[in-house]
Formats: C-alpha cells, structure tokens, sequence
C-alpha cells in the first residue's frame, strides 16, 4: 500500500509543476494589470512605477523565479486588488468551498446508492422507470437556471428560504440542492447500471443459498462490488466541485475558492491566483490519491496490480 | 469471488470512520461557513440594508475615485474638505468652511473646527496637509491621485491648526474641485501600504468587516454635522443582478445597487440618471476613418432613439456628447445626431467616389457587460453600418484586454476600429474628460487635432463662465469638425428600494452614496 501510494504521490509531482508554470505564465499574457488598477488617466510613469513596484517590468523567468522562491519560503504575495496576504484570501475561501462540496457529495452519495440499489433490485420496474427518468431530469438540469428559479420559488414567492448569503443552516439548502442535483442524478445511473450486473453475479445467489438477507445481500455483498466504479465517478465530481462551484458560489455570494479565482483571474490578481491555483491543485491530487486509496481498498486486485 | 466478512471488515471499517468523521465535520459547521463569524443580524431596528454588485476591494480613501471602494467610503466614512453637490454642480464646504485664491497658484482654505476623527482625535490643519500629500504624488498607487491630479505637482503648507495652504506648480483653477476628491484621513493613517479600514470623520464608523461575507458600519456620536437617521448600515454584496433584486423583494435587503431591467426588482425600481455616457471612439487615423465624411455617416448611421427605446428598455436618453448637462463645459448647441440613413448612404458613396476604401472592414472592439445589453447594441450599429455601406466586425472582449484598446500605446498593426466605451465625468468639470479623451497625447485618445488642443489648453486655464464658454466651444469645434467619437446615451441607472426606505437617487449615486440622504419611511 505505501508503495502504491509512493508512486502515486510522485506522479502527481509533474503535473503540479505544470500547472504551477502554466497559471503563472497565461496569466500574464492576458494583459497589463496597470490597465486595471491605475485610473485611465494615470501617466506613463505612474505606469511604469506601478509595474517597478510589483516587479512586471522584470523579464518573465525573473519574475518566475522569485515567485517559486517566495513560495518555498511559504510567502504567495501580496494581493493587488485588496492589499492582504494572498494565502489569507484563499485560505479563508478554501474551506468554505469544501464544505460545500463536502456536504453535496456525502448527500449525493447517500441518495445515489439508495435510489440506485432499489432501482436495480428490481430491474425494469416501476421503481426502476420512475429512478431512472428522476436521475435522467436532475443529470441534465442547467445548476443556473435551478439557482435562480429555487431563489424566485422559495425565497421570494415562499419566503421559506433565504435568497442567499450564508448564515444559519437554512442558507445552506438551496447552495446545496443546487449542486446536489447533476451530481446524485449521474450517481444514481452509475450506481444502479453497477448494482444490476453486481446482483446478477454467482456470488449473490450463493450468499442468498447460504440464508443472508436481502439487506446484507444488497449492501453487503453487489453494493461492496458495485462500489468501485461509483467511487470513481463520484471522486470526479467531487474534485469538479473543489475547484470551485463557480455558479452557486456567484448566485448565492457563497465566499468560497471559485468565486475568488474568477474574480482574480477578471481583475488580474496574480498572487491570489496562483495561489489558489496551488492549493486547489494540491487539494484535488490529495484527493484522487485519496480515492485510489479507497479504491484498492475496496478491491485487492487493485493492490496486488500496483504492487506487484 | 465472495469476500468473506472478516476479510471485508477492516476497510469497511475505515472507510466508515472515515465518512462519519466528515459528516461530523460538516455537520459542525453546518449552521456557518468556514472562518466566518454570524453575518450582521438582518433587518435589525434601525439599520439599512444594502446590497452593492461586489465587495469593496479595500476602504482606502485615496481610492475613492474607485467606484467599489467609493460609494462605500466617501462621505460615510471619510470626508473632503470640499464637496460637490451632484444635483447643482456646484463646490459645497465640507471639512473647510471656506477658501480664497491668493494667487493663481496658492490658495487658502480655512478649516471647520471641532471635528473629531473616529479615533476621538482632533482634525486640523496638519491632518489636511498629511491627507494631501499622502495622496498626490503617493508611492501607494492612489486612485485618486492618477484619476483627479494626473502629476499636478502641489504643497500643502499649515499656517496654524485651522488654516492651510496649498500651492500649485502650475495655475489650477480648478484645485478646491480637485481636493473634494482628497479625503482626509488623520496623520497616524500608513503612507507605505494602503488601508483596508480607514479612520475618517463622517457620520459613519466601521463596526465589522467580516471579509467575503457583510461589512457593518455604525453611525459615528462624534460626527460634527447632523446625525444620520440610520443608527447603523449594513452592507452586503451579490454579482448576480437577479438575487440583488430578489433580495429586495424577500425584504433582505433596503437599497439593491447596479440593477438591470431584467433583474425584475418590479415596483420597487428608481431610474436615475448614472453620469455614464455610451459612446464608439472612432480610430480616425486609419482608412477608411481617417476621412471624415465617413465618420460623420458613422453617426448619422446610428439610431440612437431606436437603440434606447429597444435595446436599453427605455433606460437612456439619446446624447451627441460626453459631457452632460450639469457638469461644466457641457454645450448646449449640440445635439444628438439625427438619424438619416440615407445621409449616411449618400457620404460613403461619395467617399468611395473618391478612392476611400470604404470596403475595408472595421473592427467594433466591444466589452462585455460594460453596461446592460452591450453585445445587443454592438450588433444592433453594425447592421446599421453594413446597411449604410461599411464592411463591419465585431469582437467582444473582457475588461482587461479591452483596456488595451483603450488606453495608448494602442496594439500595433491594429486595422480601423471603433471601440465601444462609456464615459463618467465624476468631477463635474470637462477638463476630467477633454484632455484624456480628445487631446492628441490623451491616454484614451485615438485621434486629436492641435487646433482641438489649442482649445482644450486654452479651456483648462480659464475659470469661472469664461471656463464653461471655452470648454464648450472644443466640445462643439470636436462635434462638427473632428468628429472623433459616436456617442450613443446618457446612460440610467436602476436602484433597488424597499418600502422602508426612501432614498432619491442622483448622478452621483453609482460613485458616492450618502448614506445620511438614506430616511425610514413614514
């Protein structure tokens, strides 16, 4: 196991850099940040002080490398547009962010593989057709327009709701519906398509030959070999929400890590960018080492393969 | 292969702790998210709600000029010691009672006693002339310096704690108007970085900034002038226009800023006239634009009353120059141009008569979102130029790449352009708008005249009627012969206002809004 996840962790490594270089040196090819944060009156040489000061007058690769010097020292720099620290800006973002995504997928996840296995229990019944049109609807709803029509419905037209904003549990429900919804609608495609080939394997009538019941056949026996490529989706969707619920997090003033990134990348706020983008990157090559932990796991084969 | 149980057991157990750590996790921070304490309690007795289109990026007073940053700041918690009444244009006193020009470069201006900062501390003479050379000319990349001085070299001098003096290198009529643009801040204020929650004298001090999430202002026992009738204000910010508008509707919010007509905030819209002016800056220095007769079909091409009834839901008026009516210099001779297709057709055949390629096709620089509907109201002039006989593309750009567009040095190998642009004379003086825009060194200027300078300088220098005479005249000698722009509206505003709040918006209000103009209803 710790040479799997050895291996893992080092494969990871190149692609961090990548991503490192390539935020850094996109960024600043989509123009002058003076532009932005100097008035369009501001003379050439209020320009050229401005980049002296922050350092864009410097060639590319000096610029570069006293970023990852900085880095390494643990310093990301110094936001432009709001004049904080920017590890402070995404480090206060970051974990609102996570608990969002981690409350949408521990609730999707749950609904998924209820709905899934008792569709599959029953292939092609009534339960089956209602699940599978209900998973269909919920996988292809645009998440904007079931934002704003959840505010204009239960927070306007009801009341029963707040429009946005985070305080109190009842700020959470529509946040989460809103990205709940796509993923426990392709969860629940996933788990049941699994759950029906898992239940019609030897091994289930073996364990039903032997007197288990149905309860511990289903969500013992075909969940725990159904798991696996559920797992796999469900990992995906949850490293798409870490990297920020963009919409949801724009719609409900949600002060998480997508909205920040947007708002860097529109105002051309390297350091908070780059930043984010490194820990966003950290967090999600973390995460899939994670869930290919759970994967070999869950499954010995897996294991045996990385090891041998 | 069937797993046996105490094969299985370990990591299920694992991955069961697992889940249940993170439940519990979650479930702890479920009634807050994370680093956030309580959000200002909402609709509290006595407080006004507003919700604004971004959080302000810092308070720093000498960024006032920022629109993010000012109406949250200026006159709520700082102050000048001049200011402009938006409705009459005219200087008012602020933190100075009065002022006197001495000379052509010194003035004087006598300070209003008895004013404390929020910090219990006195102001005077020596705050003043700290707040001013902590602005202009600053090391700290100060907005207002760039927007409202533009190098204008000056030294603020104390005569004694309630009189100052403040010199210029060069004549400057203007200078009380420039320093109501100077909020003053006390001398214990940082001159190497800016402030992120800065100490003024308005009638508001900052209560809590809960970063990402709501800032609380609460009124100022101090304030030297009339008590606001609100005892506290409560900010708070959504992009989404619709939600900002929802928010008044579900009685979240009081005042709902940068609204659209789509935002269906319904009875509860004021318009109000924005001091924004839309306009497509012609690049007159390249064919087929360097000919006039084509930029003048340029703007006889264009429906303007079409354009605002349609595409602008009514929200505009038709306009035929940047500088609106109440800001000095604004010229009442022109008009906007009539619309005349046929002119228009008429003036490019006789261009191409005369060997103008006016086959060339022009490129509409646009940005996106610079007001409601602005990719509609490019396509909407380029059929109408394609139909007065111009080849036309479009682009559509965001913010910062437009900004290369706009301000010079312009990309090289650049074809003829129109770039879509929208202009604020905050100030209330065309000289904010004449020399950037239309002078030939102009940082957003594509195109000038020497004769067209002439005129500007000569009005820069002027004061008083003689001033609003000669900026007039450029205006209008740029109107009938440079032809440098094609302005579109006056633009118009929406705002948000609950039933508990009365509140009468004006052409300053996107900039500055006065949260002592705000009243409880009935």
């Amino acid at each position: 196991m710790l040479t799997f996840l050895r291996r893992r962790i080092a494969s990871s490594a190149l692609p961090l850099v990548v991503v490192i270089l390539g935020v850094f040196c996109l960024a600043r090819l989509t123009g002058d940040p003076g532009n932005l944060y100097l008035p369009l009156s501001a003379t050439p040489e209020m320009r050229a002080e401005f980049a002296a000061r922050h350092g864009f007058d410097q060639p590319l690769f000096v610029q570069f490398g006293d970023y990852l010097t900085q880095v390494f020292r643990l310093d990301f720099g110094e936001s432009l547009r709001t004049a904080e620290p920017a590890a402070d800006a995404v480090l206060r973002a970051f974990p609102a962010t996570l608990q969002l995504a981690g409350a949408t997928m521990i609730l999707a996840i749950l609904g998924a593989v209820v709905v899934g296995s008792w569709a599959a229990y029953r292939p092609n019944s009534v339960a089956d057709r209602v699940a599978s049109f209900t998973s269909t609807t919920a996988a292809s709803m645009p998440d904007f327009w079931f934002a704003i029509m959840g505010v204009l419905v239960f927070a306007v037209a009801l009341g029963w709701l707040p429009t946005s904003g985070t305080e109190g549990a009842a700020a959470w429900v529509l946040p989460v519906l809103t990205l709940l919804i796509r993923p426990f609608g392709v969860l629940v495609q996933v788990v049941r398509g699994a759950m029906v080939t898992a239940l019609s394997a030897p091994y289930i009538k073996v364990a039903r030959s032997k007197g288990a019941g149905e309860v511990r056949v289903v969500f013992g026996h075909a969940l725990r070999n159904a798991a696996p490529p559920a797992l796999t989706v469900a990992g995906d969707l949850t490293v798409g929400l870490v990297n920020g619920a963009v919409v949801v997090e724009t719609i409900f003033g949600w002060p998480g890590i997508g909205k920040l990134m947007i708002t860097s990348i529109l105002q051309r706020d390297f350091a908070v960018l780059q930043a984010a983008v490194l820990v966003t990157a950290i967090t999600i090559f973390a995460l899939n080492i994670v869930i290919d932990a759970c994967y070999a796991l869950l499954d010995s084969r897996v294991r045996q393969g990385v090891t041998t | 292969m069937i797993t046996t149980p105490r094969a299985s057991a370990t990591p299920r157990r694992r991955v069961a702790t697992a889940l249940l750590a993170l439940a519990a996790m979650l479930s702890a921070g479920a009634c807050s998210v994370a680093n956030s304490g309580p959000e200002a309690s909402s609709g509290a007795a006595n407080t006004v709600r507003v919700v604004l289109p971004e959080e302000p990026p810092t308070l720093e007073p000498c960024d006032a000029s920022l629109t993010a940053t000012g109406r949250v700041t200026r006159a709520n918690i700082t102050e000048a010691l001049t200011e402009r009444d938006p409705g009459t244009g005219q200087l008012q006193p602020a933190l100075a009672t009065k002022w006197n020009q001495d000379s052509p470069t010194e003035w004087t201006f006598t300070l209003r006693e008895g004013v404390k900062f929020h910090d219990d501390t006195a102001f005077d003479a020596k705050a003043a002339a700290f707040s001013i050379d902590r602005t202009v000319g600053s090391k700290i990349d100060c907005n207002v310096d760039g927007y409202v001085f533009g190098g204008i070299e000056l030294t603020a001098t104390v005569v004694d704690a309630s009189t100052l003096k403040v010199k210029t290198a060069k004549p400057d009529p203007i200078l009380p108007l420039r320093l109501s643009f100077v909020e003053i801040v006390p001398t214990t204020t940082s001159t190497t970085g800016k402030v992120r929650e800065p100490v003024g004298t308005g009638p508001y001090k900052i209560a809590k900034w809960d970063t990402g999430r709501s800032l609380r202002l609460d009124r100022f026992a101090g304030y030297w002038g009339k008590a606001p009738d609100f005892a506290a204000a409560e900010y708070v910010w959504r992009a989404e226009g619709s939600i900002r508008a929802a928010m008044i509707k579900s009685d979240e919010a009081d005042v709902a800023v940068g609204l659209a007509a789509e935002d269906g905030v319904g009875d509860a819209a004021v318009q109000f006239p924005n001091n924004e002016t839309s306009y497509l800056r012609i690049d007159a220095t390249k064919p087929p634009l360097d000919d006039i007769r084509v930029r003048q079909a340029i703007n006889s091409a264009i429906d303007r009353d079409g354009l605002v009834a349609s595409v602008f839901a009514g929200l505009g008026k038709p306009a035929g120059q940047l500088v609106p009516e109440g800001v000095t210099g604004h010229s009442s001779a022109i008009q906007p141009w009539p619309y005349d297709m046929a002119q228009a057709k008429k003036l490019i055949a006789e261009a191409k008569a005369d060997g103008v390629p006016t086959d060339t096709t022009i490129k509409i620089i646009g940005r996106n979102g610079i007001y409601p509907k602005a990719a509609e109201a490019m396509e909407v002039v380029q059929n109408s130029l394609i139909e007065a006989g111009l080849s036309v593309k479009i682009e559509m750009l965001d913010v910062n790449a437009w900004l290369e567009y706009l301000l010079a040095p312009f990309p090289k190998n650049l074809g003829p352009t129109l770039l879509q642009a929208q202009h604020g004379n905050q100030a209330g003086d065309a000289a904010f708008t004449m020399g950037q825009i239309y002078g030939s060194k102009g940082a957003q200027s594509s195109y000038g005249t020497a004769e067209l300078d002439d005129l500007i300088g000569d009005a820069e220098q002027a004061s008083g009627e003689e001033r609003q005479t000669a900026f007039a005249k450029a205006l209008e000698y740029q109107n009938k012969d440079v032809v440098r722009d094609a302005v579109i509206a006056h633009m118009t505003g929406i705002l948000g206002l609950s039933k508990k709040v009365t509140y009468k918006p004006n052409a300053a209000t996107n900039d500055e809004m006065r949260l002592a103009d705000l009243h409880p209803a009935g």
